[in-house]
């Protein structure tokens, strides 16, 4: 209870909605409530936590071996003298995993600024180009490095699936990386992708949040980076204290969310047995 | 300053609360905009950065062939590959046909040269002839790439006797009209170039699937044994495979695990004998019906595997990327992740 001003925001804004609701609640879908709630609630965790974080309370996260393994295949790709090939996958800046996968990008294109090592981006949408382009810039110029960085280090292959896919197998065969990084959203090229990668002996390290790409990924790659591993990936290399306060929360949740499951069973349970007359479901079914 | 920084966040923030909140507010000028407007913004702003994209490639690609750079003859495919696409889409129609108004006084010879270009017989082709009227006349169904080539069509049906004239494909009709340049483009070399990228999947998920099912420790034992039961349960042999024979082939599995957890021959033989006995007598007390016991018979196995283990794993990950997401999208509408800006 030490962060006044934390619950001094929270507690107006759920007396704010209760003035409202008190007051007829107008334009406000009633059967999406639960999940209002629900968003509230979490948001509130990871504002509380991030707060936390920023007060300079220690956050213990757990350590994930994808996300050590980043420095090290810079490195290795350093020593072996070949370039680091990026791939913020086939989707454009409308999907968060791009934007987490060009948020990564950033903290790899540090790396190479650092090692000097060559870095190749070839993306599928002229808007991630335009966005990758500036955070291998930014990157470049914090690593205080601006003379590494050319603008053709993110280029552009193409829109299509299959063209883009048929591009980058093309690069790693001719320019053999050392390092293959795979981030962001990803379709039925990803196999076409890593198992390229594998057959030059790169070592690859994957994320993404598409489900069905995963089992592939983690067959092929030498590391992967499951789901919200990947969304957490940019904190846990950027150190930032904020940003690991948000994965923490995140974690929180996760708590949170399998009690709410365990409660819901319970009373899911409890209403088939007719011992009480509420059906959580209800509440729980996306409307 | 102002304008790379505080500006993006400042619309990050507000679309990003907009979009967030506009899915609990029944409004319909919200509405609008969550639905409609703002993925039309981004569809618009996406059209004109596809020019940056291929100019870029382009550049690339040309100083990849003024500079001599390695394998820079594949920089030459890439081009003309871009400028013939560009040229079909853009600048040529690429579909032109002929229209029969009237076969003339000599509708004989008119039917030959219509057989020629339909491929059809000349019989069928008098018919065809013979159902041309005022306001209806006969297109042929053979589409021209250019002028050239329909013109001359057209002039030997006209030297013919018959009244024929060309009709080209209006711009826009002219990619998705069948037979056209364009689509010919699309349909013999695009397609076919795509395919085989995909098919090439055949063959990697063959060389994947061996490495992940090397049986190197319990798990990849585990996924094996897995990717075993559903694969022949989705196969009609597998319905074939009685549940009785599994129930022996796990005894013997059985036998397998107490072996190399106690290296005990006798305890091993024990379990081997004991489990062939305990099978056979519920065998012969059940009739060894085909499918029972259920959780032996494949089919209704790997449907549980599929339905039950698989779903909770998958259920797992999709929560996990649900709160990743949420988490991701909190931290940019409260300005707290700032990488995509490059801080």
């Amino acid at each position: 209870m030490n962060d006044k001003k934390f619950w001094f925001t929270f507690g107006g804004i759920l007396i704010a909605f209760i003035i409202y609701w008190l007051l007829g609640h107008p334009h406000f879908i009633v059967e999406r409530v639960a999940m209002f709630y629900a968003i509230l609630l979490s948001a509130a965790t990871l504002i509380y936590f991030i707060n936390k974080a920023k007060r300079g309370e220690e956050i213990y996260l757990r350590t994930i071996p994808g996300l050590k393994a980043f420095e090290e295949a810079v490195g290795r790709s350093t020593e072996m003298g070949k370039p680091v090939l990026y791939v913020p996958g086939i989707q454009d800046m409308d999907q968060v995993e791009t934007v987490a996968g060009v948020i990564i990008l950033g903290h790899v294109a540090k790396m190479t600024a650092q090692y000097e090592t060559p870095l190749n981006v070839p993306v599928a949408r002229s808007i991630v180009m335009k966005a990758a382009r500036e955070s291998v810039r930014e990157a470049y110029i914090m690593q205080g490095r601006p003379d590494l960085f050319h603008e053709d280090m993110v280029h552009y292959l193409t829109d299509d699936q299959f063209a883009y896919a048929a591009g980058v197998n093309g690069i790693m065969m001719r320019e053999k990386p050392a390092a293959v990084f795979y981030q962001g959203k990803f379709y039925a090229e990803s196999l076409i992708l890593a198992e390229t990668g594998n057959s030059i002996g790169a070592i690859q390290i994957a994320g993404t949040a598409s489900p069905a790409q995963i089992p592939f990924f983690v067959t092929a790659c030498d590391y992967t980076l499951i789901g919200e591993e990947f969304f957490a990936a940019s904190a846990y290399l950027s150190k930032d204290p904020q940003l690991l306060g948000g994965v923490k929360g995140s974690d929180i949740l996760k708590v949170m969310m399998i009690g709410v499951i365990i409660l819901s069973i319970v009373l899911r349970l409890f209403n088939d047995l007719g011992w009480i007359n509420f059906d959580i479901l209800k509440y729980l079914t996306i409307q | 300053m102002f304008w790379k920084r505080q500006i993006p966040i400042a619309i990050v923030a507000l679309v990003g609360t907009l979009t967030l909140f506009g899915w609990f507010v029944d409004q319909p000028d919200i509405k609008s905009f969550v639905d409609d407007d703002a993925t039309q913004w981004y569809d618009i702003l996406a059209s004109f950065a596809i020019f940056l994209g291929a100019l870029n490639l382009l550049k690339l690609q040309f100083q990849k062939i003024i500079k001599r750079k390695r394998n820079w003859q594949y920089s030459i495919f890439a081009i003309g590959g871009f400028f013939f696409a560009f040229t079909v889409g853009f600048l040529m129609r690429g579909a032109y046909t002929v229209n029969i108004n009237s076969a003339g006084d000599n509708p004989n010879a008119v039917a030959q040269i219509v057989a020629g270009e339909i491929g059809g017989s000349i019989e069928a082709s008098e018919v065809l002839l013979g159902l041309i009227e005022e306001e209806a006349p006969l297109m042929l169904e053979k589409v021209h790439f250019t002028g050239k080539s329909v013109n001359e069509a057209a002039n030997q049906l006209i030297e013919s006797g018959a009244d024929a004239e060309v009709i080209p494909a209006s711009w826009g009709a002219h990619l998705t009209k069948k037979d056209s340049l364009f689509n010919w483009m699309f349909f013999k070399i695009f397609t076919p170039l795509s395919a085989t990228m995909f098919a090439l999947l055949a063959f990697l998920v063959a060389s994947a699937a061996y490495r992940a099912f090397r049986i190197r420790n319990f798990e990849a034992t585990l996924l094996l044994v897995s990717g075993i039961i559903i694969m022949l349960g989705r196969v009609p042999i597998g319905s074939k495979i009685s549940s009785w024979f599994v129930l022996y082939i796990f005894v013997l599995l059985s036998g397998i695990v107490v072996n190399s957890w106690k290296n005990n021959r006798i305890l091993t033989f024990s379990t081997v004998g004991l489990g062939v006995i305990l099978v056979t007598i519920a065998g012969f007390y059940m009739g060894w019906p085909i499918d029972k016991p259920a959780f032996a018979y494949l089919p209704s196995l790997q449907e549980w595997i599929y339905l039950v283990p698989n779903i909770a794993g998958a259920r797992a990950i999709m929560i996990g990327i649900g709160l990743g997401v949420f988490a991701t999208s909190i931290r940019y509408i409260l300005g707290i992740e700032k990488s995509y800006i490059g801080e």
